[in-house]
């Protein structure tokens, strides 16, 4: 192992461990409510960027799974199941349901693909909210703790994207971004296309219903239909983007840039918060087209040159005036 | 060791930018944007100062709170936007009022506090409302909470407000349901479906003399739990008033097409349409029934037309067609004067349909914590449930399930404005029936 | 039972003539320029909030407010273009359509937003004062503001494929769709056919709003339906075929009155949307539309 493996590696724990002990920091429920928020999203945003990211295709329908996860969980849960085979249940129907639409949609590309997806999420919400019009509450708001939700969004959020990191950095990984690059030159090389994009579905899916089920667990009371909302799958998408697509830390930093933003312009701004987030989110799309990750890259570019500049001519740190 | 070097350069760029934004809102006494308590404390202080001392001249009290802090989030963006931003009017006219006053008398303290509202945006979003609630409960501590608008959103927030155990006072939702849980917290000075049902049977009968009354019932009932739960009331209530529902159905909100509900209801010769649409759906209603031709001798919609543009956008459309607003600005309860002419300064009009009801939550509180005499949130919210008062609304007192007893009027479009109409000694014109046919207008 | 379906297939066709009024503005900003507006709601809005003002403050007849529309929208299309999707033009269609999807994202929040300040979040709407005139022919009524309106669409159906035909303008953007390298070496200022194309696009739009602000409402968060309504006709119709975006929107329209009548209010949208999928499936290309690689 290197030493920058070895300095990530420790890094990553120290920030597991910082996170495991927060409950022990704060008793504060909005706290734990606007992290439980971030966690979710980048559940969402990772998952959708196994597919959207690494295999190339636009899924607009991811609230689907989302939605299918925490309304699996939901019912059995609200039903009396107890909490964790109802939440793993959500897992395993949006996979099912994943694999049902699969092969089908995967017939249509590109710009076909994303709009099918788009319909079948419109469907599914619209049908589960003629079929179940009720609102759902959660059984037991008296006794309601945050803490274990806290620790199931931990875990969830965990390994979403320790399995997003291992899938990516595993053969099939790399077929995935092979058939990113190109189906036909993927095919000549004996990359089954339609496998590849399949199990990046099923992979992606598994967690977005996770994510859904953990939703369900978590939220006081809501309409059975409100997690198959657009909203759910474009906000993660657009996370996905701003943190840099196609990357691991990518939808990371993207979840927590985008929930943090909006929250503090909601809290500060007033009235304006949405104009000025607009605003912010398109220069994002137009100046930083890779995303934070590819800013940064560059930034740290940048740094070295400018590092070396200063090393290799150290008068010029006194005499021109390179204050800041 | 230069990547951690500009890991450690960006981080310190950051720390202070973030340094940097977050130190003001620390130390400025009040970081977020309540409008109307800037010009309380002057005014609060000025009779205070004399009255307090000589009142109670041996006794020494806890030092005061600065405010009474109460939260709220509300819906001023998205789809329930034009009902928050009516009971953000009416919350901020109570505060200010009260403030004017010199704030709340609390026992505990032996002086008139000020109320400040700490009140943020959910964007229609349930999700973000909790969030917003859990944030002001432990940022100001809130001693209650106001509801924002749409019986969705309180199903959410009043769920938060019974785990925190925060007195909750929201308006602009009629759906019962949401009472039959048990929550303790949760106080609504509004009517509900039961007396929406009820009543529009009851005020057809005293206004309408039998024979002529619109014994024919048409129902468009919206498929959400809401509409159910009207619908299978205005259903249930029909018979025992002596009414029948000839046409009973059932559409998904956001419908774009009422033809065949329109025509199913004319071919079954209702002469009453009842329904419980949102505003867009309500119009679209109304709009597609004069251009089919059906006009019911009397319509009644709740939700829909409590929109305080419908009768500008329907024009004559709109007229004759009747609601159940939880309030009017032509009923005569002291205070109601006063809002009609500070909201003609500031929009052009009397007071919109849902500030009434929102200032009464706040009337309402102010009364509960005096008569409680702490800012004890257990103590408010037990003065609250033995409240027993007059406000713009008329009396207000709760029962247990946290509903209110209070005036459900009838309201009417009539030439483009809305005109109370029952009960009768509210009313401000009279009730027009039967409705004149559309292309007769 | 047949007068009552008559006349509900004819509201059918009338809603649907909207529908396609709605997306063929979104059709043919695609069509030419690869860039996937859908902020497109939030136009058509605008042009219906341009329509509720003239009539509501200079007192206009709502069908004369079409051309005032037409250039307003035309002109913030023009706008949005220059400034913000000129910015994407030149990436290769994929991550065009991708950048362009995003930052429509966010110019759908500022839109809805400027709105909701300019105009409250209270819904408006517009009622000439012979709303409640209809024609009955064969026992089915025809009220005279959807026929008017189904009209319109009509004319900017008819008006839109002679521009495209038949003058030189209309030649380039074709030229242009077709190959843009060859079009540009051809002598064509591609970059004028995108912007113009862009501002037609939205133009359209504006004209779509004043037909639903006419016969509906409008609010600032009702752009995403429409949005999805439009997205849902192009590709059902075809994508680059504007008369197949028109018909895409009356089979829609049909569909889901169709659906309330023999089956249930409740599913109009997803038999709509269903049928949508099926024809995904089968006919790739949408129903009118020409196979492309």
């Amino acid at each position: 192992m290197s030493t920058k493996q070895i300095i990530y590696l420790a890094l990553i724990a120290v920030i597991l461990v910082g996170l495991a002990l927060f409950p022990f920091m704060t008793q504060d429920d909005s706290t734990f409510n606007l992290v439980i928020l971030v966690f979710l999203y980048m559940t969402l945003a990772s998952s959708w960027n196994i597919l959207g990211g690494y295999t190339g295709q636009t899924n607009l329908g991811h609230a689907a799974f989302f939605g299918a996860g925490s309304l699996a969980t939901r019912l059995l849960w609200v039903g009396g199941f107890p909490a964790v085979p109802s939440i793993l249940a959500g897992g395993v129907i949006a996979v099912a349901l994943a694999l049902a639409i699969g092969i089908p949609a995967f017939k249509l590309k590109g710009v076909y693909f994303a709009i099918g997806t788009l319909a079948l999420a419109l469907i599914l919400n619209i049908t589960i909210g003629n079929v179940f019009p009720e609102m759902s509450y959660n059984p037991a708001i008296s006794d309601y703790q945050i803490v274990p939700r806290y620790y199931l969004f931990l875990g969830l959020t965990v390994i979403t994207i320790a399995a997003a990191y291992f899938l990516v950095n595993s053969r099939w990984g790399l077929g995935m971004m092979a058939v990113r690059e190109g189906e036909e030159a993927a095919e000549s090389l004996g990359i089954s296309a339609l496998r590849h994009k399949l199990l990046a579905l099923a992979a992606s899916a598994f967690f977005a219903g996770l994510a859904g089920s953990a939703f369900a667990y978590y939220h006081v009371s809501y309409y059975l239909n409100m997690p198959f909302g657009p909203e759910w799958t474009f906000d993660p998408m657009m996370m996905a983007y701003i943190g840099g697509t196609g990357t691991v830390i990518g939808p990371i930093i993207g979840s927590i840039f985008f929930v943090g933003l909006k929250q503090l312009l909601v809290w500060n701004v007033g009235e304006y918060h949405l104009i000025i987030f607009g605003v912010l989110f398109i220069l994002i799309v137009l100046f930083l087209p890779g995303g934070l990750v590819e800013a940064w890259k560059k930034y740290q570019r940048w740094f070295t040159r400018w590092y070396q500049r200063r090393n290799t001519s150290p008068r010029n740190v006194i005499g021109t005036g390179h204050l800041p | 060791m230069k990547a951690r070097m500009s890991i450690f350069a960006l981080v310190l760029m950051i720390s202070l930018i973030l340094a940097s934004c977050a130190t003001p809102p620390t130390a400025a006494p009040a970081p977020t944007k309540a409008p109307e308590p800037t010009q309380a404390p002057a005014v609060a202080q000025a009779p205070e100062a004399t009255k307090a001392p000589e009142a109670t001249p041996t006794q020494s009290f806890p030092p005061a709170p600065e405010y009474i802090e109460i939260g709220a989030s509300i819906p001023l963006t998205g789809k329930f936007g034009s009902l928050g931003s009516q009971v953000k009017v009416g919350y901020d006219y109570a505060i200010a009022d009260i403030n004017a006053a010199g704030g709340v008398m609390v026992a505990e303290y032996g002086k008139k506090v000020p109320l400040r509202l700490t009140a943020y945006d959910d964007e229609s979003d349930p999700t973000k409302a909790v969030n917003n609630l859990e944030k002001v409960f432990s940022e100001q501590e809130v001693v209650a909470y106001l509801g924002g608008a749409a019986s969705g959103m309180h199903a959410a927030t009043t769920a938060i407000a019974e785990k925190n155990k925060v007195p909750y006072l929201g308006v602009s939702f009629a759906w019962w349901n949401i009472h039959q849980r048990g929550y303790k917290y949760l106080f609504s000075p509004f009517p509900k479906s039961p007396d929406q049902a009820r009543d529009v049977y009851k005020a057809l009968n005293e206004l309408i003399p039998e024979g002529e009354r619109p014994v024919k019932v048409a129902v468009f009932q919206e498929k959400t739990d809401w509409g159910n739960e009207l619908g299978g009331l205005f259903k249930a209530d029909a018979k025992p008033a002596g009414y029948d529902i000839v046409y009973y159905a059932e559409y998904a909100p956001g419908t774009t097409d009422y033809s065949t509900l329109i025509q199913e209801a004319k071919k079954a010769e209702a002469d009453a349409l009842l329904g419980m649409p949102s505003t867009p759906d309500g119009m679209a209603i109304i709009k597609q029934m004069s251009e089919l031709g059906w006009t019911p001798k009397f319509t009644m919609l709740v939700r829909g037309p409590d929109a305080a543009t419908w009768g500008e956008n329907l024009g004559a459309a709109g007229d004759t067609v009747t609601m159940f607003a939880g309030w009017h600005y032509g009923e005569k309860f002291p205070g109601i004067e006063e809002i009609n002419a500070r909201h003609q300064a500031e929009f052009g009009r009397p007071a919109d349909i849902l500030v009434g009801p929102a200032y009464s939550c706040v009337q309402a509180l102010a009364d509960a914590i005096t008569r409680a005499g702490t800012l004890d949130r257990n103590a408010v919210r037990d003065a609250l449930a033995a409240t027993d008062m007059m406000t713009v609304i008329g009396p207000v007192s709760f029962n247990a399930d946290g509903t209110g007893n209070v005036l459900n009027p009838l309201v009417q479009w009539q030439m483009g404005k809305m005109e109370l109409v029952w009960p009768l000694d509210q009313a401000t014109a009279k009730l027009i029936y039967p409705a004149p046919a559309f292309d007769e207008r | 039972m047949f007068e009552g379906l008559s006349q509900n297939l004819v509201f059918g066709i009338l809603v649907g003539s909207l529908y396609g009024l709605a997306a063929m503005g979104l059709s043919m900003i695609f069509g030419v320029t690869k860039l996937l507006n859908v902020a497109h709601g939030e136009l058509i809005m605008f042009g219906g909030y341009a329509c509720f003002w003239a009539f509501s403050l200079l007192d206009i007849d709502p069908f004369l407010t079409i051309p005032l529309a037409m250039l307003a929208l035309f002109l913030i299309g023009a706008v949005l273009y220059s400034l913000i999707f000129s910015r994407t033009i030149k990436l290769p269609d994929e991550s065009k359509v991708k950048n362009s999807l995003l930052v429509a994202f966010g110019l759908s929040v500022i839109l809805q937003n400027l709105a909701l300040r300019f105009w409250t979040a209270d819904e408006r709407g517009v009622t000439p004062a012979y709303y409640q005139t209809s024609f009955t022919a064969l026992e089915v009524r025809f009220p005279l503001v959807r026929l008017a309106s189904f009209a319109v669409a009509l004319i900017f159906l008819i008006a839109l494929r002679l521009f495209l035909k038949n003058t030189y303008t209309g030649k380039a953007i074709r030229a242009t769709v077709q190959n843009w390298e060859a079009a540009s070496l051809m002598g064509i200022d591609i970059h004028k056919v995108y912007l113009l194309s862009f501002s037609i696009g939205a133009a359209l739009a504006g004209v779509a709003g004043t037909l639903v602000v006419t016969n509906y409402s409008i609010q600032p968060a009702m752009g995403l339906g429409w949005t999805m309504k439009a997205l849902i006709v192009m590709v059902l119709g075809g994508l680059g075929s504007i008369p197949g975006t028109f018909i895409g929107g009356l089979i829609l329209g049909v569909t889901e009155s169709a659906t309330s009548f023999f089956i249930n209010s409740n599913y109009r949208e997803v038999a709509g949307l269903i049928l949508f999928v099926l024809v995904l499936i089968f006919r790739p290309q949408g129903l009118f539309g020409t196979k492309e690689s």
